[in-house]
This record gives C-alpha cells, structure tokens and sequence, in this order.
C-alpha cells in the first residue's frame, strides 16, 4: 500500500478518526484489529450479532484507503472454480473450432503420431495460459498489483471443505493452480482481507488460529447515538436520544431477533420521514416493524410498548 | 518480556483457552508493534490475537485482569516508598512507566537486570550500622521495587506457578524466602541480638520487622500465584479423577461436576463426530453436476457426479436398569446420550426395574436433571426383573427393532433367581443392527449368584464393562463409530 496509505494506518486513534469521517463509528477494539491486521499482514476474522456492521467494516476500510473492494459471498456449495478460478470453456472451445485448419497446417508434414504430438508441444500449454483462465474473487484479490481489501462474507454458511481451501490464501497469500502452479500477493501490498461469521456453526481451528479474531457486540447508548448521529445527521438529539434508549431497552426482551444498529439507523430515517419531533406509543406502534422482524416479536414488545416508550421518553 | 508472555500464555492454557504455539508467536509479534506503555491497548490487541470466541474473549478478559494486576499494584505500592529513590532507579522506572501515573501494563518489566542497580549509598537507616547479609543489605537499603524484582525471581526459581493445592501455600511461601536468602538474614540478625550494645539491638529489630514485612509480601504473592495457576489446575486434576472414580462410589455433591465433565466429554465427541457424518454415500447421478463439471472435457463424460445421499441417521434405543444398584450408572449413561442429541438425534430410553417404560418424552420435555430425577423416582424402585423388562420390551416395541437399530442395555443382569428369558434377548439380537450390553460389574462376577450373564451374553454383539465415565465415553465413542 503506498505511503498515504501507510499514514491512515499509522495508528489506532488515526484509524478511528478516518473511519468517523467516513461515517462508521468504531470502538477501540476495532480500530485496533484494523490496525494489527494492516501491520502483522493477518486476515480479520468478525463475529458478531448481524447488523452490528460487519460487512460495513470491510466496505468502510477499502473506501478510506481507496482500494477496490473484492467481495466473495459464501453460499453452501461454493466450491474452487468459483472462488479462486475457472477455466473459460466456451472460449477453449470455440479457439479450437477456429484453429482446426491452422492445426492441419502446422502437422503438414509430421509423419507419425509421435512426431506430430512432439510438434504440438513446441506450443506448450496454450490451451491452459492465463488468456483462457477466468480470476474469481481469491484469484483477483491476489493479482491485484496496487493491493485491495478481500471481503470475504458469512464464511459460516460455506461447507468444511470450502474452510480448508481458504487456509492456503490466508497463512500465505497464495493460491495453487495445478495447471499454472502458484499465484502470491504482490510482497509489499498483500491484501486486507476480512472474513465475517454469523455463527451459525464453529469455524474451525485450523481457521481461526489463521486469523485476528474480533468480535463486535451490540454498542452501548452512547456509542450508538454517536452511529445514528453520523448515519442520520439530520435527526434532532432528543429524538435520536430517545430512540436509541428504546432500542437499548427493547434489546433485554426476550426477542427472537434484537433490533440491531442497521434497524436503528433504518428507523431513525422512517422517522424523518414522517416528520417526527419526539417518540410516542401510538408512533412507535405503527412503525415497530421496522425494528421487528417477526410477528411473535412485535406481539411481545406491543404488550410492554407504553412502558419502554415512557421509560425511554424518561431516560433520554 | 517473552517469558512474561509465555507465562501468561500459560495461564490462559490453564483456564483453558486453546492457545496453539504459533498464536503465542503472533502474540509476541503483536507486543513488539503495540508496545507495553498502555495497557487497554495491549489488552485490546491480545485479545485479538489470543482468543477466539466470545466465551474465550470472557475469560481472557478475566485472565488478563487478574494476571497484569498484580504487576500493577506492586508498582503503585513502590511508587510511594520510594521518596528516597535515587537517579539510577527512576532510569530504570522510565523504560515502562513512561506516563508516570502507576497506569503500566508492565509485567515487572525489566525483571532481568533489577538486582545490578541495587544502590550501595544512601542508607535508609539512622543507624551507623549497616547491615551485612545480602538479604538484610536488599530489605535495608533496597527499593520496594527491587525487593519485588528479587522475590519473583526467587518466585520462578522454586517454580511457583506449579502450586497446585492450597496446602503448598506455606511450603512456597517459606521455598521462596530461602531463595532469597533468609538463612543469612537470620543469622545475622541472632549475631546481632547477641552482641548486645542498643544500636546494634536496634538493627536487629530493624531487620526483623522489615522481614516479617517481606513474609507478609511473599504470602500475598503466593496466594495471587496460586489464584492464578492452581484453580484451575486442581480442577482439572479433579476432573481426571472423576473420569476414573467408579461411579456408584459419587456422591450427590459431586453431580454437578459430573454433569460438566459428562457436557464436556460429548462435545468433544460431537466435534469429531458431527465432521465424520459429512461423507456421503453416493446416489443418483447429477446430471447437471457432471454436465457443468464435464464441460471442460469437451463434453465427454470423465468425470460423473452423483446426487449425494445422507446416511440414515442411526436409531439408538437405551434400555437402562434404575433399580439401586445401577441406577447412578443409568442416570450417568442417559445423561451422555441426551448430551449427544446433536449427532444422535433418534434416542429412545426406557427404564425398568422390573416393568418397563419408556421415557423419551420425558427427555424431550423437560430439562435433563429434572428428566433424570422422574425417571429414578418414577421406574427406581421395586426388585430387578430382567425376564419381565425383556418380555414388556418385545410386546411395546420389537416392531419398531429394525436393522438400523442399535440396543444398548444397561444392568448388572441380576435376576433375583427369575426366569431369564434370554430367548427374547436373541430374538432382538437378529433384528437389530447391535445389541451391546454394558455392566458395571467387573467381568469375573458376571456368573457368580443370581447374574444370568452367561446366558444374556451369547444374544449380545458386544458386551462391556463399564463403570466409570471414562469406560462410559469410550464406549459412547465406539457407538458413533459404529452406527454412523
């Protein structure tokens, strides 16, 4: 990464400030991963709760130090020739069909098989050269000569298998092509990669020693009225005081799903928009859909809604 | 600073976190780029590198706490003893207590070369009087840091952080004064008492309350050390010891730990098991798969793909004797096998002493303990009827037997002298996948008195003894092996 780069990365309380100017409120814990994976060259493995903003994370790193953002989502069933290469068949095909005759022309002459497979091979591999290799994301991160950041998203939802492949490129920024051989990162500018877990199965060991591990919790009041702030500027204080209490209280229900820090931005723009000065029982009611996401949810927070609406209407 | 690392490293194992070697290396690579002067940052950052899940992030939390402070408090305490500090030692202070607020993460930094700076000048004593020993010239003249320096380094000499039971406190806490050199202290402080004339006196007194004070310290140190170390130790020693103890010798106050040990033992299980049933039997052929994968053969067909199928998940039925002789085996057996439900999802108990029930619902429904204690109190009593449990067993449930079905039958197979009906026994033996009984008692009295082993045996596939939670994992594991 070039110099300017170096500088935003220089240290923790730097990183923290170029992240705010970019809108993305972080915590200590954070920056430093940001910090400590820039400087040991290691991937960043983030848990946490979804909508805490992880993902955001990645977007938000590659955007303050303006390299491209490569992003894999893993889906069960991802396998190698969509994550790291792919030979380009229709083309393999078609360049075969089109050089037929020049084929003829160069084995004009060779008598025997011998000879004309030892023709052929003056050639070499032309079939399997880089023109005909299609880079998936893996690949791509790694060839990025000016370096990139390397999203690669809910690593949770692929299979074992896909986990082991992904050892290779995170200890040693490389990959093997059998066909080619192997592929590393630029030395100097290796990419920033984030790998992000919704937990919903361990990750395996063998992962996890791989990487900084970071795990980001729901933020505290304070922390998020500061996130609301700088996503939804133009919301007055009281009232984003007042919802942001309500969140945080609505978060020590019993819910199946918490509201998390993408709800409340979500619902601090829902009440822009119906022009809303403060919070109220009757409001909070028509709009807790956006911070609920199941019928049961909404049902238990409706029985107990004037009460945390009054509390938080307090407390703020 | 390494070894400090390395050592708390080691404590961190000790409260088991899963620390490899190569994160202990990352840890020391992350301390030479965070530095030590602040502390929430070095915190902050080996939690990065050192745990790995929330649970972990916890107890690190808590380790790290627990281990940095003792460093700290010791240098607030020699911050205020040492108005009359000289130049040297401030130097020294400065390499990690940049900040001067006391706030340092500092593991005791620079432990290695405290003792050289020991300043000659500059008594502490109104006393013309100096004193010779090497200890009594340490506590006379020494700063509070220095002590402390020399007494962790006797403290690593006589390997503190292997205390292991609370009874080592004193025999460590005296281990470590010898280090220091107590012998010579004593000595000079007997001469001294003996010579008689009030300022050497004095000395003498002087000494002897500045080493009762250091005693005082190197308690508190021990006892901060075995916190760290021992607790968790003793309780693992205590948990290997469970595994083996037999267990109809446990008590009641020890089913607690028990039951942690039992959680702990089936996770590990379903860790190596849960990746296992992952392999496939091949099925139909994808026909898609093989199209796409054969795509770059120019369409002819190398390599075929097949619709993987799952493995029908295993059907386990345990047939648990409860009547009091066997019933903490029983209670211990079930309480596996529910661990388990990950990757044994088909489990179906029943419980006799002489009729038999089933009690599956009863685990689904309520809470393990709770299950387990209905089902002692509901099936526990009443004389041991195996003839009888055999016959209810073929009348309830024989048509549910099928060649997946693997019966486990838990019992000292004493009978009171009944009829056997070890005909039954055989007739499961040809139905089901496996039948595997387990029997606390050792194999030499399977044939003595009223135990009808040797007839029950030949209608088993598989017969074990097992009385301990070590024989209960081995045999669970066996299991998984074999219906999986």
């Amino acid at each position: 990464m070039s110099a300017k780069n170096e500088k935003k990365l220089a240290s923790v309380e730097v990183i923290q400030q170029n992240f705010e100017e970019l809108n993305y409120i972080c915590n200590l814990q954070i920056a430093t991963a940001v910090f400590l994976a820039y400087h040991l060259d290691k991937p960043i493995l983030i848990e946490g709760p979804p909508g805490v903003g992880k993902t955001e994370l990645a977007k938000t790193a590659a955007e303050m130090l303006n390299l491209e953002c490569i992003r894999l989502q893993c889906y069960e069933g991802l396998d190698e020739s969509k994550a790291i290469y792919e030979w380009k068949y229709g083309k393999q095909l078609l360049y075969t069909q089109v050089l037929k005759e020049t084929l003829g022309e160069i084995l004009d002459g060779a008598k025997g098989l011998t000879e004309s497979v030892t023709k052929l091979h003056e050639f070499g591999d032309i079939f399997f050269s880089d023109e005909f290799l299609e880079p998936r994301p893996l690949l791509k991160a790694l060839r990025k000569e000016e370096g990139c950041v390397l999203l690669i998203d809910e690593v949770d939802k692929s299979d074992h298998e896909f986990e082991s492949l992904l050892l290779e490129m995170l200890s040693d920024f490389q990959v093997s092509i059998p066909e080619i051989g192997t592929i590393k990162a630029n030395e100097k500018r290796k990419p920033l990669v984030f790998l992000t877990s919704n937990n919903t199965r361990e990750i395996s060991d063998a992962l996890k020693r791989r990487c900084l591990h970071l795990y980001i919790p729901f933020p505290d009041a304070a922390l998020e009225r500061r996130i609301v702030q700088a996503r939804v500027p133009e919301i007055s204080e009281k009232l984003r005081n007042q919802m942001v209490a309500f969140i945080q209280e609505l978060r020590d229900m019993d819910l199946k799903k918490v509201p998390a820090i993408s709800e409340t931005i979500d619902w601090a723009r829902t009440l822009i928009l119906l022009h809303t000065e403060s919070l109220d029982a009757d409001l909070v009611r028509q709009t807790l859909n956006v911070i609920l996401k199941f019928q049961e949810d909404i049902e238990t927070a409706e029985a107990e809604l004037q009460n945390v609406t009054n509390k938080a209407i307090k407390e703020a | 600073m390494d070894r400090t690392l390395v050592d708390f490293v080691k404590v961190l194992r000790t409260a088991e976190l899963k620390v490899s070697p190569a994160e202990t290396l990352d840890a020391m690579q992350c301390m030479d780029l965070v530095g030590y002067e602040d502390r929430l940052y070095l915190k902050n950052s080996l939690a990065l590198v050192l745990a790995k899940n929330p649970e972990e992030k916890d107890t690190f939390e808590i380790c790290f706490e627990k281990f940095f402070t003792a460093e700290k408090h010791k240098a607030i305490r020699n911050t205020s003893a040492e108005d009359q500090s000289n130049d040297d030692l401030f130097d020294d202070e400065a390499d990690f207590q940049p900040d001067g607020k006391g706030e340092q993460s500092g593991s005791g930094g620079g432990q290695g070369g405290g003792q050289g700076t020991c300043p000659q000048e500059g008594g502490v004593l109104d006393t013309s009087l100096e004193a010779t020993s090497e200890l009594g010239i340490l506590l006379t003249q020494g700063s509070r840091t220095e002590q402390t320096i020399s007494m962790m380094e006797a403290g690593r000499e006589v390997e503190v952080n292997q205390i292991v039971v609370f009874t080592q406190k004193g025999l460590f806490t005296r281990k470590i004064m010898d280090a220091m050199g107590l012998k010579g202290l004593q000595e000079e402080i007997s001469e001294l008492q003996k010579k008689g004339p009030a300022e050497e006196k004095a000395l003498a007194n002087q000494l002897k309350k500045a080493r009762d004070e250091l005693r005082e310290r190197v308690r508190d140190y021990v006892e901060k050390q075995f916190f760290l170390h021992a607790d968790e130790t003793g309780k693992q020693l205590r948990e290997e010891l469970l595994k083996k103890v037999k267990l109809s010798n446990l008590e009641k106050r020890n089913f607690k730990d028990v039951q942690q040990v039992v959680y702990k033992m089936a996770k590990k299980l379903i860790a190596i098991h849960s990746k296992r049933r992952k392999t496939y039997k091949r099925g139909q052929l994808d026909i898609r798969k093989t199209l796409r994968n054969n795509m770059q053969y120019d369409g002819m067909f190398f390599d075929l793909r097949w619709k993987s199928k799952k493995v029908d998940r295993p059907k386990v039925m345990c047939v648990c004797d409860v009547s009091g002789s066997v019933s903490n085996y029983s209670r211990f057996l079930l309480m596996f096998l529910y661990s388990l439900s990950d990757i044994l999802p088909k489990v179906r108990s029943f419980a006799f002493s002489s009729d038999l029930g089933e009690v599956t619902k009863l685990f689904e429904q309520s809470e393990l303990e709770d299950a387990i204690s209905r089902t002692m109190r509901d099936y526990g009593n009443g004389s041991t009827d195996y003839g009888r449990m055999l016959q209810d067993f073929k009348s309830h449930c024989m048509d549910d037997v099928n060649n997946k079905t693997t019966i486990i039958i838990l019992g000292d197979a004493r009978n009171n002298y009944g009829e056997p009906q070890d005909h039954i026994l055989r007739e499961m033996y040809d139905k089901a996948k496996r039948v595997i009984w387990l029997n606390p008692e050792p194999r030499s009295s399977w044939t003595v008195g009223d135990a009808e082993m040797k007839k029950y045996a030949p209608a088993c596939h598989q017969t074990e003894v097992c009385h301990s939670l070590a024989h209960l994992e081995r045999v669970v594991a066996n299991l998984l092996k074999t219906v999986s």
